[in-house]
């Protein structure tokens, strides 16, 4: 694993120094415009003087905070309610077409509501993180439960299970892979959530650099603030290969 | 009501599927027949013809339209955990060991860990699979995997076992050695089985009686008394035996294939 990881790296360093390198060399040749796309040089700059003044890394420490906080929330309990669901049909068709109409809707349209009801502290990030996450999970691990093999189920009764039983035997740990594939999918949403709920509204985080930046014309800023809101992508991604290399049967 | 006691009895079995509705299929009508004690009756019948409906029917998974089932002389609604089952999947569940599988209907009934274990290992040993006890099903092949799929069945100690075309899936090695263990498991240990299968050969080889269900609506078309020992029903010495040739010509010529 690691030493496949490892034979790729040359090219992925490779291909990002000559990405970098035509896009400094078009900025310098003043063919595309400093001032409108930022360069190469001065993001490395503006992230060591972000870095030095101890910035970068509260602003990242905010985004994470908020963005984990919510992932953890929304993913295990959307996870857990999609779980239930399949207990009682009744429930589960009430439900489904509001939660098919709640998803049909960029979810991000229910932030600002989120940022009324929590306010503009880091309540409100989290809350918009893990509403997110708590959708794609519900429905995800919802749809895996409905997959469960039938054969299976008529197996578990004919072995005399209740409902209840056949659900912790077999649904649950079946719908396993559903819910930790859609994990890594909601480290996305979670840091869409966060950073959305910032650039609504506040004083710190990635998403407020980000923003900050772009009112200001500070192109520079603007990538230092992407390039760290990749590296926390990276890290939660990473914590969710852990996750999943640990539940994954 | 009945007078002797069979492991399993039928009486004037129906199911409709989507009664009164445009689609309604008759699956099979008015089965009726009994089960004897240590008896293998084998069930033949094109495909379709609603055999794994019946199985579904008399393990009480589904109730009939009409009709009834008796389970050792009393009418059954619900014979779950009395009657065994066996499909061709095998049906494991990938994340529990071998152990854990084989006690699953064990766990189900509130058995306590450790009894369920020392079950599950003592049949595990007897049916050839010491040592793979911690194995998940993954990692054995496919004859290991309904050999397990049968000691899950047995652990329950039902009366009356179900197999659904168990050994279909399976290369033939492996099917013949299998016809031949779960022949001589359900002799000693006096259980009864209905055996479903599409393979002639294996119904004469393994069973006392051969039901032979019509096309759907599958309806008995006939029993045929298999009368052979115990040591003629070896799967590759009885085909060159002239009674196996003309059950099977007899056989042959009933199924609406
Ligand atoms: N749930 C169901 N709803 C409607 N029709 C069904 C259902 N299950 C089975 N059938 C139909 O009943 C008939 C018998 O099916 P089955 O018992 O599986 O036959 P067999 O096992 O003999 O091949 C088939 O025609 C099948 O299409
Ligand atoms: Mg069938």
């Amino acid at each position: 694993m690691s030493w496949s990881r490892l034979r790729y790296l040359p090219g992925q360093i490779g291909l990002a120094m000559v990405v970098f390198a035509i896009w400094e060399g078009l900025v310098q040749a003043e063919v595309l415009s400093a001032h409108l796309y930022g360069y190469p040089s001065g993001i490395a700059a503006k992230v060591y003087g972000l870095l030095s003044t101890g910035e970068l890394f509260r602003h990242a420490g905010v985004t994470a905070f908020a963005a984990i906080l919510g992932f953890l929330l929304g993913s295990a309990i959307g996870s857990f309610a999609g779980l239930c669901l399949w207990l009682n049909e009744t429930v589960a068709r009430i439900v489904r077409p509001f939660i098919v109409a709640i998803n049909g809707v960029p979810k991000i349209a229910f932030a600002p509501l989120i940022i009324v009801w929590f306010g503009i502290g880091i309540e409100s990030k989290i809350a918009i993180a893990a509403a997110l996450t708590f959708i794609v999970s519900l429905i995800a691990t919802y749809n895996g439960t409905l997959e469960t093999d039938r054969d299976l189920l008529r197996l578990m009764r004919s072995l005399g299970a209740t409902r209840l039983q056949s659900w912790r035997k077999v649904v649950v740990p079946a719908a396993l892979p559903w819910v930790l594939s859609t994990l890594r999918l909601n480290v996305g949403f979670a840091l869409i959530g966060a950073v959305v709920g910032e650039y609504i509204s506040s004083q710190e985080g990635l998403g407020y650099l980000v923003y900050y930046s772009g009112v200001l014309y500070d192109l520079n800023g603007v990538w230092a603030g992407i390039l760290a809101l990749m590296v926390v992508a990276l890290l939660m991604d990473r914590g969710v290969t852990e996750i999943d290399r640990r539940l994954r049967w | 009501m009945v007078n002797k006691h069979y492991p399993l009895e039928t009486r004037g079995l129906s199911v409709t599927f989507n009664a009164g509705g445009e689609n309604e299929v008759v699956a099979f009508s008015d089965i009726t027949f009994t089960l004897k004690a240590d008896e293998i009756l084998a069930i033949v019948g094109p495909s379709g013809c609603g055999k794994s409906t019946l199985f579904n029917v008399i393990a009480g998974l589904q109730p009939a339209t009409v009709g009834e089932v008796f389970v050792n002389g009393t009418r059954v609604l619900d014979a779950k955990g009395q009657v065994g089952y066996m499909l061709q999947k095998d049906m494991l569940l990938p994340w529990r060991s071998v152990r854990e599988n084989v006690g699953l209907g064990l766990e189900i009934k509130g058995v306590p860990k450790e009894e369920r274990n020392a079950v599950a290992d003592r049949l595990i040993a007897a049916y050839g699979l010491k040592g793979f006890e911690n194995s998940k099903p993954g990692t054995l092949s496919g004859g290991m995997r309904q050999r397990v799929a049968f000691m899950r069945t047995l652990a329950l100690d039902p009366d009356v076992i179900l197999l659904d075309e168990p050994f279909s899936a399976l290369d033939f090695q492996t099917r013949i050695l299998l016809q031949g263990e779960v022949m001589d498991i359900i002799g000693k240990q006096r259980k009864s089985a209905i055996l479903v299968t599409h393979d002639i050969g294996e119904a004469i080889t393994m069973a006392d009686r051969v039901m032979i269900l019509s096309r759907r609506p599958g309806r008995v078309k006939q029993i045929v008394s298999i009368d052979l020992d115990r040591d003629e029903r070896d799967p590759v010495k009885l085909r060159s035996n002239t009674r196996y040739q003309e059950y099977f010509q007899l056989l042959w010529s009933e199924l609406d294939i």
